[in-house]
Parts: C-alpha cells; structure tokens; sequence
C-alpha cells in the first residue's frame, strides 16, 4: 500500500503528460482527479493506521543486494500526519493554479512527481533511498519555481536549488560514513534506518554527522541564519509552489531532525539541545521582527514561517513528550494555516496583482468572505485557543519549559509578535475604507475558492478542538523517540516533562 | 613438421574486424563512390560484429575465470589479456562509437567525399583505443594509445576550412604528442626500475621484490600518470580540452571525448590497481591530489563558461576527478560504470550540441540556447536529463555512479577527497542548471528545431539508459562486478 502512495502520483504524471499538448484545458482538472487517488489512499491510511509504537505497513525489496540499498517503507505517527498533509495540499495546490496558462502540462507533472518524491521522504526507512527522494525532489521545485514563478524567479530557484544542495551534499558524505562504519562494525552493508541506529561511532564521529545532518535539514526548516533562501523562493514561487513549499517541503527538515537526527545520534542530540534550541528561538524572534516590517503580503508570511519553523525545531529538541508532539502537530498546522495564508495571497494577487500591503486597504468592506477566511487562518497562526495553532504551540511551549525553561520564556514572546505582525498586517489590509479605486471593485471569494478553502479551515477547527484525533495516532511513536534516547544516552526525560501526559494522550 | 604456437584469435578479433571496416570503408570508397549511407553500413557492420565477438569474449573469460584457469586469457606472450576489464570497456567503446556515428551522421554526410576517410579515422580510432585497453604489455599499450590519438587529431581537424577547427587540431596534437612523450618515458623508467614491460609481470616483481632505490620507478609512475591523465584531461593537464571541445566539429566531439575518457581510465586502472597496486602508498596521494585539483578546477571554471562546448570540456575536467576518485578507492566497478554511463551521456549531450549549432556547427554559445524548449521540447527535455545525469541527480544513473565511487573512496581511507568530491558536485549543479534555465526560463523567437532522426535516436538510447541504470543499477553493476581486472 506504501508503495501505491508513491507510484500513484508518478503514474498520474505521466498519464497528463500522455495527453497531447493541445488539449491544455484537460491536463489541470485531470491532474485534480488523479491527484484524489492518493488523497483517498492516504485517508484510509489515516484510519487503519494504529495507535503503537513502530513501523507499519512495512514494506521490503532489496533494491541492490551488494550495497545493501533496499526499497524499504514504512510509516509511523510522525511520518503518517505529514503523509496525509501533502496528499491533502496537493489537490488543493493544483486547484488553486488555473491561473496559470502556459505550460499547463508540464506544471502539472513537476506538481505530482514532487509530490511523489515528497511522500516518498516520509515513507523510506532506507537512508539511500530517503536521499534519493529528498534530493529528487529538487528537481520539480526548482523547475516550479524558475518556470511559473514571478520576475526573480530564476534566481530564486537557482537560490534554492544551490541552498539545498549544498546542505544535502554533506549529508550524503555522512550516509556513506555511518553506512561504512555500519559495515566494518556488523559485516554486511546495510542503509536500512533500523540498522545503522544499531552503530557505535564514538563521540567525535558522532558529533561530525550530526552536524552533516543537522546542516542539511537546518537549511530545509530553515533555521536562523541559514534562512536567506526562503523569502526569495517563497516571494516568486507560484501560488501551488508557495503552498506545497511552505506545506511540506520546508516540513522535510523538521521531520529529518526528529526522524534522523534524534534516533541516529542520541549522545549528540542531548548535547546539542542548547545550540539548537538557541538557534531556534533566534529564528522564531528574528522571524517575527523581520515579518513586522515587511511591506510584501507574501514575504511577510514567509517570514512568519521561520518563526513558526522556529518553534516546531525547539520542542524537537526540547526532548519531552510534550515538545516532540507539539513538533509533529506542529508540523501539520503549520502545512495547513501557512498553506492557507499563501492561498490566500494568492487569491488577492490574481485580482488585484500586487501583494504590497500599502496598495490595500478596507477590503473587509468589498470582500468580507475573503477577509472573514483570513482572520480566521491568522488566528488560526497565532494560536488562539480552539484552533489548531494553539494545542501545536502551547505543547511545544509547555514541553521546552521542562527543559529549556528560559528558552521556552523567550519563545513565548514569539507567541506575541506573532499576534502584532499577523494583526496589524490585517488591520492595514482589510480595515477602514476602501480608498483606492481598484480595491472598491474587487469581487469577493468565488464558490470554487471558498471550495479550496474550506476543507483547510475544517482540518483547523478540528485539530484545534479536538486534537486527541492525530495525537492519540503521534504518542506511542514520540515516546519510542524518547525511550530510544534515553537508552542510549544518559539524559533522563525530567519529571515535569512529563506534565505533557496530563494534557495529551498516550501513556508512558 | 613444425608445430604452429596456438594462438588465440579470438583475443583481438574485434580489432581485426574494426580495421578491416576502416579499410573497408576506404575501399568501396574508392571503388564504388556510394552514398555515405553505404559506408555507414559498412562501418556498422564492422562494429556489430566487434561487438559479437566481444560477448564471445565474455563468455570466454567468464569461463576461465570460474573454472580457475585465469592464466590462459594472457595471450600472445603476454601482449593481450583478455580479462573482464577489457571486454567491459570494449563494450563502452563499441557502444559510444555506434552512437557518436549516428549522433555525428548530419555531420559525416555534409563532408561530402571525405565521409569515408572520417568514418576510417572514427574505426581507427576505436580499435587503437580497444587495443590499448587489452594490452598487457606497456609497449604495446602505448601503440594503441597512439593509433587512437592520432585518428582523434586528424578528426579534431577534419573541417579544414574552419580556423578554430585547424587550431584545435594543432593544440590537441602539439599537447597530446608531448603527453605520449611524457608516458613513454615513463614506461621506459618503470622499465628501468622493475626489468618489465608487462604489467603482471611488474606487479609480480614488486610483489616479491623490495625495491631499494625507488626513485626512478616512482618519477617514471608520475610520469605515466601524467601522460593519462592528460589524456582524460584531468586538471592541471586540461588544457588543450575547451578549445578542442570548442573547435572540434560538433558531430564528433562526444565521440572523441568518451573514447579519451573511457580508454584513458582503463589503461590506468589497469596499471595503477593491477600492475602498480603494491605502490598504492605512492601513487594514491599523488592521484587523490590530481582528483581533487580537477574537481575544484573543473567545476568553477565551468561556471564562468558562456559556451556549452567549452562548459562540457571544463565538466569532463572535474569528471575526470570523480573518476580518479573512483580509482583512488581501487573501485574498478565503480570506474567502469562510471565510465559507461558518463560515455554515453556526453555521446548524447554532444548530439545535442550538435544539433543545435546546425550542420554549420558554428553557434555553440549559451545564449543560442535560450528557449530551446519551446524550439523542440523533446531535445530540451533529453538534454536536461542527460544534464541532470552529469550532475548526479538521484534516480539517473550519474548519481549511482557517483554513489559508488565515493562510496569505496571513503572506504579506503580517503574521506577528505569525498568531502572535497561532494562540494564539487554542488558547484557542478549550479552550471548544468545554467543551460537549463536558459532552455526552459528564457523565451526566444528562432522557429522550431528539426532533429535529425538519428539525433533522436542517440537521445531516445542515452535518455533511456540515464534512467534505467539510474533505478536499476543493477542491471549494469552486476556486470561491472564480474569484469575484474586479472
């Protein structure tokens, strides 16, 4: 079934490409229905998955026996939400792009092979073939981005090509080396996840790739300052590009650290937690102050997805149930309310074909759908108790705290200038009135808009009131990261940080 | 009566049949003046059949290697060996000949009369080539190594009436006899150090032998790297490459720089990890040293190239590091499906060129690229794949080939040149993407590109192999495994 999820969107690539070039009004509503097939896999993926610890639904082929290389899949409660994440914002990605006319074709293949390649980072348990879709995916992105993007598109695709490139070129060398270490320590060759977690490197190695990890997914979150690349791909990336950037790519990052760098190096990571936490909550402030002065609708919610990154990497590594499940949720209501938010700025760019703030105003007025779905994600973004952004933060919050206390006061003012940006961005984008002729006679959300709109919207409402649905699904799985830790390290889980059970599900 | 030695034939069959196309070709020239698609014939022929008697070959050595008697495939008296090593890179060069002809055709046949002495040069030179890499004996090595050089000079000049095309021709051999130069003496030194010409016998003598002063046989190892690797342009013997890539007649430069290549590693591998494999200590700094320099040298100066020509020379330039590096880490797998995919995917990068530049094969800058997708989709899309191929992309066969050569490289100690290998890569990324964004992010208003049939069929083979080696390396790897060097 693992399998399908990935083939899936390459055999529904390669059934618009099978449509001649001519019939350009058939490949987007096609690439829409084929990309449901794995929407519909993925939601029975979501309801047959289990609430335990492990992998399932393994999957095993060996790829090339010499090298030990094998297709090996499985999912388990952190890869599992973000799985159906990126089936979910697909569709809708694509959905929102009849905006664009040249190249339809073409759009749509980048658009499903990306979001093969990006399921397929989830489901690998194979280092080599993790690297084979985290670097695969480059590819379409970049294409996205230098094709359909905006006027600086080719250097921000060349930006973010190069950028992770150079992140994952590291990494590479660290997968060799773990693989060989692998080899010299056991006798066989082997890049299974499963058996290279099984390795001794010593403290020197260990710290070495770490760091050759940590780089590679630092760039991808990003984190501060390795950050420079995503304003820019973000500002000329198309609206489907922007979504599925901010939805799942820069998720490829956080869910490496959670998934690689915590379990591949236990020792390391209880003694990085300071660096990266520090670096984290440089990113969630700098994010946020960055994003206040921002005159550019979209860059400013780029910006703020530093900041939001920022808090996902500091429960990561705030190694306490609370901060490692508020990271995998976070992880998704991240995909969804940013998701949204760019959807959103695309839909007013379509109309009015400026994303300067100062060129708005008063459009709650002319537009009070619109505007009633953008305070409802900027909410949603903030954290206001009872949507999802909230349970994600305040679990991340409450996590660090235990063990990160002053980390964890610093970042809570993040919670703050989030609410001035987001606010006062819609305080001079929608209140007062219209005083521009071009914005008096903008129409309001269209049905098919509100379509896109709605199914996100539902998913925040019901992570925000009713999260035990996914965390009940994450626990058992972020326990196993913490016993694994602990197991390997010296680093007891503190007893406050346990405080998270009283709040969320799962038992320890 | 006097016996008669037994002699295995069969040994150099492929070379026998290469030359007697090239003569061949030259006869029915002469005799009949027919369309060049006759003389194609023949030379197809010729090399059909080289490629039979090379599986046969296979098939031969396969057998002596199972049942142990891997002493009866060195032959006459130890000039040949017909190892798994030599027949694997035969099938490469067999290969990048049938697809550099198809892929030159528009060119051969726009030489008019003078498509016959090309299409001999083009046989020539493969044979010398395939003799080279069979060779067991130094002397004998070299003299392939010539034949083949000296048909690649003649070609690089064959459009005569162009300056650049003399000027490169010139440089190539002016540089490339000093290289022979430089090789020849070496040998002449190792056989100054060792007493042997025959690289078995000079692994066997260092092997039993301590040798005391080993000056001479050090400066002539240097000296014989230094000769090859000027061959496979590695840096700083690099050169001549750009303003050849660049002068060269577009039809037959992807033929030209894969057989250099391809032969080139061979040869060394054959006499660094056969024959001089117990001065590994020696020559492996001295090599990663060269590997690393043309890694750095070839994929920045590649970045400030405004002609795909001399872009795709300074590439082969840092390809040659990978390569080394693959050698460095006594992977001759590694080097020979390396070899292979990246013969083939500049075959076809080369035909591309070419048919962009035209049957006046003059335009080769960047800037003639621009919107080459709207021009001819297909040939934009072929081309970006065999790009992102030499680039290392995962799921083309560039990145299982660069995979495995890093991968024995850190095995054997030499981390420090992985880590300087994937940087490179990185640096390498940023140039092939440049001719991409100029076919699929710049607009242009040239009308549509006609493709050649032939040209689409060189692609169709190098498109399909990029990415059948790339999601089953196995298909080749497997064969690169058993064709181990004696």
């Amino acid at each position: 079934m693992l399998t399908w999820l990935i083939l899936l969107p390459v055999a529904a690539a390669l059934v618009v490409m099978a449509v001649p070039r001519s019939r350009s009004e058939v490949h987007l509503p096609l690439g829409i229905a084929l990309s449901t097939l794995p929407l519909a896999l993925a939601g029975y993926l979501f309801y047959v998955f289990e609430p335990v610890a492990g992998y399932q639904l393994t999957e095993f082929h060996q790829w090339y026996e010499p090298w030990g290389i094998a297709w090996n899949l499985g999912v388990d409660g952190i890869s599992m939400p973000l799985v159906v994440l990126t089936t979910i914002l697909v569709p809708i990605a694509l959905a929102a792009s009849t905006g664009i006319t040249e190249r339809r074709r073409e759009f749509v293949f980048s658009t499903l092979l990306l979001e093969a390649g990006m399921i397929g980072v989830f489901l690998s348990l194979d280092l080599f073939l993790f690297f084979v879709f985290f670097e695969a995916i480059l590819v379409p992105m970049y294409f996205i981005i230098g094709i359909w993007g905006s006027e600086r598109r080719v250097y921000a695709a060349m930006k973010f090509f190069i950028y992770t490139a150079f992140g994952s070129a590291l990494m590479l060398a660290g997968i060799i080396a773990l693989a060989s270490t692998h080899a010299s320590q056991f006798g066989e060759v082997s890049f299974a996840l499963a058996d290279l977690m099984r390795v001794d490197l010593g403290t020197g190695a260990e710290r070495w790739l770490f760091a050759a990890f940590a780089l590679a997914f630092a760039i991808k979150v990003p984190l501060f300052p390795l950050h420079t690349w995503l304003p820019d791909a973000h500002t000329e990336a198309p609206t489907a590009g922007s979504v599925l950037l901010a939805g799942v790519l820069l998720k490829l990052g956080t869910y490496g650290l959670l998934r690689f760098n915590l379990a591949l190096f236990p020792e390391t990571s209880v003694d990085a937690v300071w660096i990266m936490g520090i670096l984290a909550v440089t990113g969630i402030i700098y994010g946020a102050v960055v994003a206040i002065v921002q005159p550019d609708l979209k860059k400013l919610v780029a910006y703020s997805s530093v900041s939001h990154l920022g808090f996902i990497v500091l429960g990561t590594f705030a190694l306490t149930s609370g901060g490692l499940q508020g990271a995998v949720i976070q992880n998704v209501n991240h995909g969804l309310t940013t998701g949204a938010l760019f959807l959103l700025v695309g839909m007013i760019y379509e109309r009015r074909h400026t994303k300067q703030i100062s060129e708005f105003g008063g459009l709650q007025k002319v537009m009070p759908i619109y505007a009633g779905f953008f305070l409802f994600m900027i909410f949603a973004s903030i954290g206001l108790p009872g949507l999802n952004g909230f349970v994600g933060e305040f679990l991340v919050l409450i996590g660090s705290f235990a063990t990160l206390p002053s980390l964890a006061v610093v970042a809570a003012g993040g919670v703050i200038l989030a609410a001035i940006y987001l606010l006062w961005a819609y305080e001079r984008v929608f209140t007062g009135v219209p005083d521009k002729a071009e914005n008096k006679a903008l129409a309001d959300l269209s049905v098919r808009e509100i379509s896109l709109l709605a199914p996100l919207a539902a998913l925040v409402l019901v992570l925000g009131l009713y999260p035990a649905v996914l965390l009940d699904k994450i626990a058992p799985s972020t326990e196993s990261i913490l016993d694994h830790i602990e197991a390997n390290s010296d680093y007891r889980v503190p007893e406050p940080g346990r405080l998270g059970d009283v709040f969320v599900a799962g038992d320890r | 009566m006097i016996p008669t030695p037994d002699i295995s034939w069969i040994s150099i069959l492929p070379e026998v049949v290469l030359a007697l196309g090239a003569v061949a070709v030259l006869l029915v020239e002469v005799q009949w003046k027919p369309e060049a698609r006759v003389i194609g014939t023949v030379a197809t022929s010729s090399i059909v059949f080289a490629g039979a008697f090379s599986v046969l070959q296979w098939a031969e050595a396969s057998d002596a290697v199972a049942f142990g008697q891997t002493g009866d495939l060195v032959v006459f008296s130890g000039m040949i060996v017909m190892d798994g090593l030599a027949v694997f890179g035969r099938f490469a060069l067999l290969a990048t000949t049938a697809l550099g002809l198809m892929a030159g055709w528009r060119y051969l046949e726009s030489l008019g009369r003078r498509a016959a002495e090309a299409i001999a040069l083009v046989l020539l030179a493969t044979a010398g080539f395939s003799i080279m890499i069979s060779s067991n004996n130094l002397v004998m090595l070299f003299l392939g190594l010539e034949v083949g050089s000296i048909s690649l000079y003649v070609l690089a000049g064959m459009s005569r009436e162009r300056a650049r095309s003399d000027e490169a021709a010139m440089k190539y051999f002016l540089l490339g006899s000093f290289a022979s130069a430089l090789f020849i003496y070496g040998v002449a030194l190792l056989y100054a150090g060792t007493g042997q010409f025959e690289i078995l016998a000079i692994s066997a003598f260092l092997r039993s032998n301590v040798v005391l002063t080993p000056a001479v046989l050090l400066i002539g190892v240097g000296l014989v790297i230094v000769g090859l690797g000027f061959k496979v342009s590695a840096a700083p013997f690099h050169s001549w490459a750009p303003d050849v890539y660049q002068g060269a007649p577009a039809g037959v430069v992807g033929y030209m720089a894969a057989m250099a290549k391809i032969a080139g590693f061979v040869a060394i591998a054959r006499i660094l990890l056969t024959g001089l494999e117990t001065m590994g200590g020696q020559w492996r700094p001295l090599l990663g040293g060269i590997a690393a320099l043309s890694m750095v040298v070839g994929s920045t100066l590649a970045l400030v190239q405004d002609d795909v020509r001399r872009m795709l020379a300074y590439s082969g330039v840092a390809h040659a590091g990978f390569i080394m590096t693959g050698v460095v880490g006594n992977s001759t797998r590694g080097v020979l499906f390396y070899l292979a995919v990246y013969g083939i995917q500049l075959v076809g990068s080369f035909a591309v060129v070419a048919a962009v530049s035209g049957a006046g094969n003059t335009e080769s800058t960047l800037d003639s690229y621009r919107g080459l997708s709207r021009r001819s989709p297909a040939l934009a899309a072929s081309f970006a794949i065999l790009l992102l191929g030499m680039a290392g992309l995962p799921v083309t066969a560039g990145f299982v080939a660069k995979f495995g050569v890093f991968a024995e490289a850190w095995v054997a100690g030499y981390e420090w040149l992985v880590i300087v290998a994937v940087l490179a890569s990185v640096i390498a990324f940023a140039f092939y993407l440049r001719i991409i964004v100029m076919m699929y992010m710049a607009e242009s208003d040239e009308p549509e590109l006609v493709v050649p049939a032939m040209v689409k069929l060189v692609l169709a083979a190098a498109v399909i192999t990029t990415i059948l080696w790339g999601v089953l390396p196995g298909s080749l790897l497997d064969l690169a495994t058993d064709a181990l060097p004696l």
